[in-house]
Parts: structure tokens; C-alpha cells; sequence
């Protein structure tokens, strides 16, 4: 595999039992002119020599903002033979302050064939001691990976909406939450809605337009056809906030039954569009649509207040790519509670048209 | 500092939680008086624009300048377009700015026509229809104190210091609060006839810093220097502001207030508070500002020999800053040229509590100096020598640095083994910079400000009490100064020096030296 496998991109290698003697030669050469910092371990798994590359190129981007030991762990198991290799090297750019380059240090290992069992020991040893560790698992989550890796991660982070088998993929991580209490499942998809659920939280800080929520009706979601989950976690998001219990499919959507025994209906229809791009949300005589603006990075907000005032307002969105799903994940932090009471709620619905 | 509660309007939103750790800024008009000054167009429009970016501003908030020059609604938001292009620290998006540049209104009158104040009104109420603002209100009095009492008069005539039920209206005012005791419980009088204390949001920037903020974490959030943070501990304190610019051409209002009022009053004052107050019972605003009272009550009240003797004056001559010349402050564009306003003062300070009994605290504010930056320089009492480095005279003190600007951060000096058979000691540094370990550029302090005033969350404001207690302080050495028969001197320096020899002497004669920055 290696033969066709550009791995410049990963610097120098090293022999796997040499990584910290090398590291600290790397730091002697650079000590002058820059500054090493970190302030989490910070591993990224992904299979094959195209996600490694990307990875490395995201890893770059990530380091400009938040200082860490990168740990890269490639997986290529369609390789013959059994092997591990690794690579040392450092990402470092300008300070604020301007005169010394700020590096953080990137190590990279390829396993090869089969060594997925070999992960978690090259991991706990390359850890940079008291830090948290926050651990991108890109793809899937394996069975039959060791258990202790979890048990040793801060923060997990995934996106459900690559996954091609939720249903499972989901099972598989509500048993490494439940056996890792110091976990956080931090879940990119959810993040993809993080503006979304910025916009309409900020539209119902205003008491005046609560009663729309208070009487809640219908939500309509719009998605991109390969952005479902997202939409699914947004509407548990929804119900589980409203405290809304999912009832049965009907012919207009999705029913759900209010505390109150308010019927409130959601339906998804797939429109072309980045991920989520419109979201309604109606009682009988108000209501809040938000449209994703196609050309530009907002929201655009319509409140159709009951008195027929018409409030519109321009709210940020995000761009929704990789790097900044990733940075806003780590720099937002938090136990995710809220992702974990809409969790339940959109698996439900995994099952629903 | 991420206050615990939120406001009672955002707490009832069940989309809002797990979102936000801080209070929701309400929906808003902020009426800006002295709207054609710098301020507005350096800081507050661009603060208020970069809130605006980040998605925090309230979904329903108009921003109306009110000032006397003749200007239409277009031609004010083209000038502040250009203004947040300059400031903003984000740059600007076309957009957004069309968006967020549309709900900026001018409204032109003189500051003591009454007409203007209830066309103001009006147009607020209009403001309250279109754009959904449910009549709070937040004035921004960006003008001279002797402009307060009027504007506050006339808006009181007109009942705009009144919220409707349901709503708020709160005052924010720009400093300087006074310039001595009697001025400033007259300020506050004027502005508490109109506005209640709690509507009343005293802006002091250095609060809204980050490093400012993060000393209070920084004490109560470690548990490591909590313990040590005493007399026991500490050996002293030294408070420094520095800074290599002159008057910049504010001859007439430094004239007027020198260094102690212009920046000791205050900005250090605050910070001494932050270092020497207890831990507060919640992070409420008047929890953590009745600790700040309580160390600024504590403060040592100096006589005239008292302040000749702990308190150096100086004012800065001729010299050169960064290899070019420089005039002196007797030469400086509208300043007396026999002026007797100090450009400098050190001070050494005593908090007399428990805690800090006999700890000194240094504070020294310059212009002219040979560098800038502000910072907080704790130095702890020295181990016993008995064991190491027996021939020298004392080991080097333990010396924990924040850095409140620029290059903001924390270092900690400690001992080491220097490497050898000998057993040597050296003194290195641990060193934090926010810029290192945080690559995010902290926001701007007037945007956490302007979203805590809007959030109704005053923990970064300074309070009445806190205020008059820091004059009566202060007071004393102005008094000193000008009042008294036979005033301490006010020492010459040259410019690019660090200050008057006098200064030094103030911590020679206790053993100690000022700190090289």
C-alpha cells in the first residue's frame, strides 16, 4: 500500500519506538524561531491514503486555531500485510503577537492490513500526559476495536450523517456512552444545526412570539436528500425541548402529542440546498419560517406575528464545512445534554418516511 | 465572567437551552448621544456590528445616534459603514451590513431642546412598532459629563427614563465619573434622580477585558493559589500602566485630569479590587461588586506626610521614544506651559483587612515610558536560603505575572536546578500567552460590554459606591497636592525613561524594586 502512497505530507519518519527522542529533536531544531503549545490531544481516525491527506491539510487549518498534539491514525485494511509506520511533523504559524511561529506537532501512523487491534496502545503511548484527549472518528464506529480506547476519550467526535447504517451505528454508540461516563459524543451533525437552532432560539427569546411554541401546530423541515439525520435531529431537538411525545406517521407527517394533548405534526421534504435550508414552525395563527439563503452565509427569518405584523430579520449560518463544523465544535465544549434528549427522538423517527 | 443566571425573558425559552452559557441580550432600541463623536464610529458601531456577525444581537434591536450635527438617516449609515470597515475586527460583510446598517436611524437635535427629546421619544415609539423592540431602551451617553444633567432632564421630561411594564430603559455612561468626591456624588445624583442604580451601567473598558476577567478565574477557579493569595504569603504587589504615547493632542482634558484621576481613579483601582477581593458568594453583579466595595473601603487613607511620602508625582520632559525625539509635556499642543498636571504617578498603597495586613501594593501609571503594557505583578516572600545558593544574599521570589495588555496572559517564575554537578539555582519562567494557547482573537471589551448592558448584566460595571469610594481615596492625594501649604514636588523625567528616580526610591527604601516590563 505504501508504494503508492504519498506520505510527504506527514513529514519525517520515525521509528514507532523513537517518536518522542525525534520529537524533541524536532523542538531543539525549532526552538529559536517558534514556540510549541498545546492544550489537548487532539486524534483524528481515518481510513485510507485520500482521507489521511485530507485529514492532514484539515489538521493545518485546526492547529491555526486551537493548539494541540495532533495524533493521526490511518487505516488501510485492505493491505496484505500486517504493518504500522509513523511520521513526525509541525504545523506552525504566525502569532498574533507577530514574532514567533506558534507549532503544534503532528504525528501520523498508517496500520496497515490487519492492526486495527494495535490502535489503542500506540495511542495511549503517544499522548501528551494531563491533556484531554478529543478523538474525530471519521466512518464508522468497528465492533471490534478495544473497549479501553473509549474509556481514555474527553470528547468523541463523529458525524452521524456519513454513516450508511444509522440504526447500528447509533446501538454501537449509546454502548460506548453508557460504559464511558466521562465521554462526550460530540456529533458533527448536530453541529451542521447548531446556527439553525441559534436562529429560531434566538426569534423565541422574544416572549411575545412564544406563543407560537405554546400552541405548535406543524413543523416543516426542508433538507438536502443526503442530509435526513440532520433534519431528524433537529426535529428531536424540537419535540424533546417542547416535551413532545411521538405518536404515529400520518398521511400529512410525523404526530406528536403536546403535554398539553396538543397534536403538533412535523414533516421532512427534500429540497435541493446545502443541508437544511428551510425550517417552519406554525400554530394556528403564527408562525416562523426560516429560509437558508442559497447564495450567502444566513438565515433569512420571517415572523408572521398572529396581529399580521411581518418581523424579518438576517442571522448568521455558518458554512457548514468540515474545518468549521470541527472548530466549532471544540471551541463551543460542553456535555451536549440537549443532543442527548433529541438522540432518542430522531432514532424514532429513523424509521419514519 | 459567564454569570450563572439569565435573564428572566430568555429563561423561559425552552429552544435557548444548552446554547448560551451567558445572559441573551434583549431585543433593544440604543439611543447613542454624541453619535457624530470618535467613539461611536471607532467602537461602539463596530462592537455592536460584531455582535452582529457572531449572531448575538438581539433579532430585534434599532440603533439610533443622536447628536446636533444636520446628517439624514443615509448619510449616518454610510459613515459608519466606512468606520466599521476601518474597525471592525472582523472587516465587513456586504450583506450583513445592509441588513444590520437599516435598522441605524439619526436623529438630529441640540442636546437641550426639549422638542428634540419628544420627537426622540416618537420616533422610539415608532421604532418599538416596526421593528419589534417592546420598548426597552438602552441610552448611551457618549458626551461630556457636564452634558448629563441636561440630557438626562429632558429625557426624564419626557418619561423615556420610564420602561413600560414589561420593559427597561438603562442608562450607560462613559467615564470620567467626576473628578473628585463632591463631583461625582453630584454625577451620580443626577444620573440616580433619572435612572434607578440597577438601569445604571457605569463603563470602565479595562472590566470588559479578557485577561481582567479571567483574574477572578484565574484566583477562584485554581485551587492552587487561593491558599497563598495572603500576607503570609505575598510579599508585595506591583500594578503597572504604561505607555509610550504622550497626550496625542488631549492637552486641554488632561490639563484637567492627570494621571491619577485619568487612569488611577479607575482602570487600577479596578484591578487591585480583582486581586484583593474575596471570593464572592455567586457571580451575580452585586455579589462580586459588594466584595469590590469591600476592598475599595479598605483602602488606607493617606494624610498630606502620607502622600508626600508614599505618592511620586512626575511629568515627563524632552527625550526620545523608540530612537525619535520627543517634546515635552510643558510643549504639548493646549497644555500650560507651566503646567503642574502629572503625567506620571507611583503610589504605594496599603488594603487594610485581614488578608492583605502590611502587604504592599505599588501601583505607577506613565506616559512617556519606555514601553507599553499593563500588567499585575504578584510576588510571593522568598524561600529560606538555608539550603541552596547559601552564599548568595536572598532566592529569587516566586513571581506570578498577568498581563493584562498587550500580549495577554500569565507567567509564573520559579526556581530550577541549573543542569551540572553543582547545585545551582536559576530563576525561569512559566509562561502562558492567550495568543499561544487560543488562536480566537478575544472580543472587543465594548462588545461584552454593550451585550451585558443589553443583557441587563452589570457585573462589569462599575457601581456608585464603588466609584465614591475610590474619589474618597484619590481625593486625599489631590488634596495633598493642590491644597495643601508645603505639596510634595512634582519630579521631572525624561521621556523614554521609566519615570522619575523618586519612584525607584519609593521601593528602594522598602528593600524592593519595580519590576522590568
Amino acid at each position: 500500500m505504501t508504494a503508492t502512497l504519498d506520505t510527504s505530507a506527514f513529514g519525517t519518519p520515525v521509528e514507532i519506538g523513537q517518536i518522542s527522542r525525534e520529537l524533541k529533536k524536532l523542538w531543539e531544531r525549532e526552538n529559536e524561531v517558534s514556540t510549541r503549545a498545546s492544550l489537548i490531544n487532539f486524534a483524528v481516525y481515518c481510513e485510507g491514503a485520500e482521507a489521511m491527506r485530507a485529514a492532514t491539510n484539515l489538521i493545518f487549518e485546526f492547529t491555526k486555531h486551537h493548539a494541540c498534539r495532533a495524533l493521526l491514525v490511518g487505516y488501510e485494511p485492505s493491505s496484505p500485510e500486517a504493518s504500522v509506520q509513523a511520521w513526525i511533523n509541525a504545523h506552525c504559524h504566525l502569532s498574533r503577537a507577530g514574532a514567533k511561529q506558534i507549532c503544534c506537532e503532528q504525528i501520523s501512523f498508517l496500520f496497515e492490513g490487519n492492526t486495527q487491534n494495535r490502535i489503542p496502545s500506540i495511542v495511549f503511548s503517544s499522548l501528551d500526559s494531563d491533556l484531554p484527549l478529543v478523538f474525530w472518528w471519521q466512518g464508522e464506529f468497528p465492533e471490534e476495536i478495544d473497549q479501553q480506547l473509549w474509556s481514555w476519550v474527553d470528547r468523541l467526535i463523529f458525524d452521524s450523517q456519513s454513516w450508511s447504517s444509522p440504526r447500528e451505528q447509533f446501538e454501537r454508540l449509546n454502548a460506548i456512552i453508557c460504559a464511558n461516563s466521562r465521554l462526550t459524543p460530540c456529533d458533527l451533525n448536530w453541529t451542521r444545526s447548531l446556527h439553525l437552532r441559534q436562529a429560531l432560539a434566538q426569534i423565541f427569546d422574544a416572549p411575545q412570539h412564544r406563543s407560537i411554541l405554546d400552541g405548535l401546530q406543524h413543523v416543516s423541515i426542508g433538507h438536502a436528500p443526503e442530509y435526513r439525520s440532520t433534519a431528524l435531529l433537529l426535529a428531536g431537538w424540537i419535540a424533546a425541548q417542547l416535551k413532545l411525545n411521538q405518536q404515529r406517521e400520518e398521511a400529512n407527517g410525523t404526530r406528536f402529542i403536546g403535554s398539553r394533548g396538543n397534536v403538533v405534526t412535523f414533516d421532512f421534504k427534500e429540497v435541493t440546498g446545502r443541508s437544511i435550508s428551510k425550517c417552519c414552525l406554525a400554530s394556528s395563527d403564527a408562525s416562523v419560517d426560516l429560509q437558508r439563503d442559497p447564495a450567502g452565509d444566513f438565515f433569512r427569518v420571517a415572523v408572521h406575528a398572529a396581529e399580521g405584523q411581518v418581523y424579518n430579520h438576517l442571522l448568521p449560518a455558518g458554512s457548514n464545512d468540515t474545518a468549521e463544523l470541527l472548530l466549532e465544535e471544540i471551541g463551543g465544549g460542553g456535555k451536549h445534554r440537549v443532543y442527548l434528549r433529541a438522540l432518542p427522538i430522531a432514532e424514532a423517527l429513523l424509521e419514519s418516511r | 465572567l459567564k454569570t450563572t443566571h439569565f435573564s428572566p425573558e430568555t429563561a423561559g425559552n425552552p429552544l435557548r437551552e444548552g446554547l448560551s452559557s451567558r445572559p441573551m441580550p434583549q431585543p433593544c432600541n440604543v439611543v447613542i448621544f454624541g453619535a457624530s463623536g470618535d467613539l461611536t464610529f471607532r467602537k461602539l458601531i463596530p462592537a455592536l456590528y460584531n455582535i452582529a456577525a457572531d449572531g448575538d444581537l438581539p433579532a430585534a434591536l434599532s440603533v439610533v445616534g443622536f447628536a446636533r450635527r444636520e446628517k439624514t438617516d443615509e448619510g449616518f449609515r454610510k459613515e459608519l459603514e466606512e468606520a466599521a470597515r476601518k474597525h471592525s475586527r472582523q472587516g465587513v460583510n456586504d450583506e450583513l451590513w445592509a441588513s444590520f446598517g437599516n435598522r441605524i436611524f439619526y436623529h438630529r437635535s441640540e442636546f437641550g431642546d426639549l422638542e428634540g427629546y419628544k420627537s426622540l421619544a416618537a420616533r422610539l415609539d415608532q421604532l418599538d412598532a416596526e421593528q419589534n423592540t417592546r420598548g426597552n431602551r438602552l441610552f448611551y451617553l457618549s458626551v461630556a459629563p457636564s452634558e448629563f444633567e441636561g440630557i438626562l432632564q429632558k429625557l426624564a421630561s419626557v418619561g423615556l427614563n420610564k420602561a413600560r411594564p414589561g420593559s427597561w430603559a438603562r442608562v450607560i455612561v462613559e467615564k470620567p465619573f467626576g473628578t473628585d468626591l463632591p463631583s461625582a456624588e453630584e454625577l451620580n445624583q443626577v444620573v440616580n434622580d433619572v435612572f434607578s442604580e440597577k438601569d445604571t451601567y457605569r463603563i470602565d473598558h479595562y472590566l470588559g477585558k479578557e485577561t481582567a476577567q479571567n483574574i477572578m478565574v484565574l484566583r477562584f477557579g485554581n485551587s492552587i493559589f487561593e491558599p497563598l493569595w495572603n500576607h503570609r504569603y505575598i510579599d508585595h504587589v506591583q500594578i503597572t500602566a504604561a505607555e509610550p504615547l504622550g497626550v496625542e493632542g488631549r492637552g486641554p482634558y488632561y490639563e484637567s485630569s492627570g494621571a491619577l484621576r485619568d487612569m488611577v481613579q479607575n482602570h487600577l483601582l479596578q484591578l487591585l479590587c480583582l486581586v484583593c477581593m474575596e471570593p464572592p458568594t455567586d457571580l451575580t453583579a452585586d455579589s462580586v461588586r459588594d466584595e469590590k466595595v469591600k476592598v475599595v473601603r479598605a483602602l488606607r487613607l493617606m494624610s498630606p506626610e502620607e502622600v508626600a511620602q508614599n505618592v511620586v508625582r512626575g511629568q515627563y520632559a524632552a527625550g526620545s521614544i523608540n530612537g525619535k525625539n520627543v517634546i515635552g509635556y510643558r510643549e504639548e499642543e493646549r497644555v500650560n506651559p507651566e503646567s503642574q498636571t502629572e503625567t506620571y504617578v507611583a503610589l504605594k498603597v496599603h488594603v487594610d483587612n485581614w488578608r492583605w495586613a502590611d502587604v504592599p501594593f505599588y501601583i505607577r501609571v506613565g506616559k512617556r515610558l519606555p514601553k507599553g503594557g499593563t500588567e499585575i505583578a504578584v510576588q510571593f516572600k522568598s524561600a529560606p536560603g538555608v539550603l541552596f545558593n547559601r552564599d548568595e544574599a536572598q532566592l529569587d521570589p516566586n513571581v506570578l505575572v498577568i498581563r493584562i495588555q498587550p500580549d495577554e496572559g500569565i507567567s509564573l517564575r520559579i526556581q530550577s536546578k541549573r543542569p551540572g554537578a553543582a547545585l545551582r539555582l536559576e530563576p525561569v519562567k512559566m509562561d502562558f500567552h492567550y495568543g499561544t494557547s487560543f488562536g480566537k482573537a478575544s472580543p472587543e471589551a465594548y462588545e461584552r460590554l454593550l451585550l451585558d448592558a443589553m443583557s441587563g448584566d452589570a457585573t462589569l460595571f462599575a457601581r456608585r459606591d464603588e466609584v465614591e469610594g475610590a474619589w474618597k481615596f484619590i481625593d486625599l492625594i489631590e488634596d495633598a497636592w493642590h491644597q495643601h501649604d508645603s505639596p510634595p514636588p512634582l519630579c521631572e523625567y525624561a521621556a523614554g525613561s521609566w519615570g522619575p528616580k523618586e519612584a525607584d526610591s519609593l521601593l528602594e527604601r522598602d528593600g524592593r524594586a519595580w519590576r522590568r516590563i
